[in-house]
């Protein structure tokens, strides 16, 4: 299928006069012993790089509050996937994504929606700590300066509170103009956490945060999942089987499918369930056989 | 299908091979503790329950096997449910060869004494159908078959109605003058052994068919006594009773 023939978007589609997602739910202000609601619902979620199809037909939800980790087999589409979620992709020249993701019901990939507010609502935390050459302080306050915020009373606060959030507050409190790149992996990791959450997102989405951090620095961020999951919702994409199963309560496990002939390999959503059912007692034989290690 | 974590799962296959070795070596010493209670075989008793301190040191083999499996290799969905599976197993297995021991240690207690041949035929029909059920329960582990698992429940029915029987014998033959008080309560205790060894072969199917489905044995009563707690609002509701119908 040719690009113009396809009915999914590609990232010239964006448009210039953006319509508002739905209004942002004070996460701060409701019970995080509250029922689950769906804050993403992906429907028949498709990615093509050129003619290649990278992921094809995942159909999930995510919940509120929850912490939902993707697992599955290198190039089985779980980081594709999760980069649909506030249209990383987008930057992604080839990329073209099908089907539909819903954000509390709105098509983020419509043309109306703007981008920036998908990735504001949005956050993302990657594989390696990417802060910017600048001081702790400024990493953090970065995002809130570009949604308008000058008081530097207010921008105090949401420093403090955002690196408190990300537990990082007591070790930099009494350096906060010192250079970001000073910090330790597991530091920086912890304040690209602070960044993101700076901006108030409702989603965070993580790309292997853990993956070039020593177990301690894994075990804070661990940790601090936890304590964040009661006013955020988290997506991880993770190799760590033993990390999903500690900090998830909803595990996603794709697998790649090859085709014999192209020797292509396109990535499927084999089986979405609670953390505990997919470690202990998975219904897909895939699963149990990528979870148990017999798997080739 | 490649297999990644071979040596753990060849380390699971032994712990799964001294279990079935146990299980076998507890079900060949059924019809011995038998004879033993029959003919009134001191030297044989004696030789079963020396025999006990072998099967509970390689009960506490397999037990350390499981144990280290946990701490080490982390193991989850069906081989979790394998070691989990094996620790139960275990226990029973182990103390099934205690119940053996006891029927010998009633044999000591009653040698001397006649038994009328009713006694001795339901005698020799508990033991049968205790090793039946064991050798039922091993077999359903070894092949892995659920279905084979869920019949010992049937099986072990027939085993408690010939304790009943047996009960009812033993009172016609203390009443009719053939055995005193002391060997009746002596036949009495040993009939509640056979009994109580069907039980752990039972214990064992069950587990054997969460091994291979994550069915969870306890599941019906625990969904009744959520019912009633849910109803009554004063009793703590235990995690993960759930009541599901099995997965698989």
């Amino acid at each position: 299928m040719s690009m113009s023939e396809s009915s999914g978007h590609s990232p010239a589609t964006i448009s210039a006069e953006p319509t508002s997602l739905p209004e942002q739910t004070d996460a701060r202000a409701e019970q995080p012993s509250a029922p689950s609601t769906a804050v993403f619902e992906l429907r028949d979620l498709e990615v093509h790089y050129g003619a290649f199809r990278a992921v094809r037909d995942v159909n999930m939800t995510l919940g509120k509050h929850e912490i939902t980790a993707f697992i599955g087999p290198s190039g089985c589409g779980k980081t594709t996937v999760l980069r649909c979620l506030n249209r990383m992709n987008d930057v992604v020249a080839s990329a073209r994504v099908g089907g539909k993701v819903l954000y509390h019901g709105v098509d983020i990939y419509d043309p109306a929606v703007s981008v920036t507010e998908v990735r504001h609502r949005i956050g993302m935390v990657f594989q390696r700590p990417n802060p910017f050459p600048k001081s702790i302080y400024e990493n953090v306050a970065f995002g809130p300066r570009i949604n308008g915020v000058r008081s530097k009373s207010e921008l105090d606060d949401i420093v403090e509170s955002s690196l408190k959030g990300a537990a990082l507050w007591e070790e930099v409190k009494t350096r906060l103009k010192s250079s970001a790149l000073g910090m330790s992996g597991g530091q920086q990791q912890r304040l690209c956490i602070a960044r993101a959450i700076a901006v108030e997102p409702e989603v965070i989405l993580m790309d292997e945060p853990c993956s070039a951090l020593d177990p301690i620095a894994t075990a804070r961020v661990e940790e601090l999942m936890q304590e964040i999951k009661s006013r955020f919702t988290i997506v991880i994409v993770t190799h760590n089987m033993q990390q999903a199963q500690r900090v998830s309560d909803k595990t996603a496990f794709f697998t790649a499918e090859v085709n014999p002939e192209s020797d292509r390999r396109t990535g499927v959503l084999v089986e979405v369930d609670t953390a505990e059912n997919i470690f202990r007692n998975p219904k897909d034989e895939r699963t149990e056989a990528y979870v148990t290690g017999r798997f080739g | 299908m490649e297999d990644l974590r071979r040596a753990f799962h060849a380390e699971l296959d032994d712990a799964r091979s001294h279990l079935v070795r146990l299980a076998a070596s507890v079900t060949e010493a059924i019809p011995r503790a038998t004879a033993v209670l029959l003919d009134g075989d001191l030297e044989g008793a004696d030789y079963i329950i020396r025999g006990d301190d072998e099967i509970d040191a390689r009960s506490l083999d397999i037990e350390d096997r499981c144990y280290r499996l946990l701490a080490l290799q982390a193991p989850v969905a069906s081989d979790l449910r394998q070691v989990v599976g094996l620790l139960r197993m275990v226990a029973d297995i182990e103390r099934s060869a205690d119940l053996l021991c006891n029927i010998c240690k009633a044999a000591r207690r009653i040698y001397g004494h006649e038994l009328d041949p009713k006694l001795r035929g339901i005698i020799g029909r508990m033991g049968e159908q205790a090793q039946q059920l064991y050798e039922a329960a091993i077999e359903s582990f070894v092949e892995n078959d659920a279905a084979k698992a869920a019949a010992i429940d049937d099986m072990d029915s027939y085993l408690d109605g010939l304790q009943k029987q047996f009960v009812q014998a033993i009172f016609e033959s203390h009443a009719g003058g053939r055995i005193d008080l002391q060997v009746a309560v002596q036949l009495a205790v040993v009939a509640r052994f056979y009994e109580r060894i069907g039980d752990h072969a039972v214990n064992i199917g069950e587990r054997v068919r969460f091994v291979i489905t994550g069915w969870k044995p306890e599941m019906r009563g625990a969904t009744l006594y959520n019912l009633q707690s849910d109803a009554t609002g004063d009793l703590a509701r235990p995690t993960g009773a759930q009541g599901d119908e099995p997965r698989n």
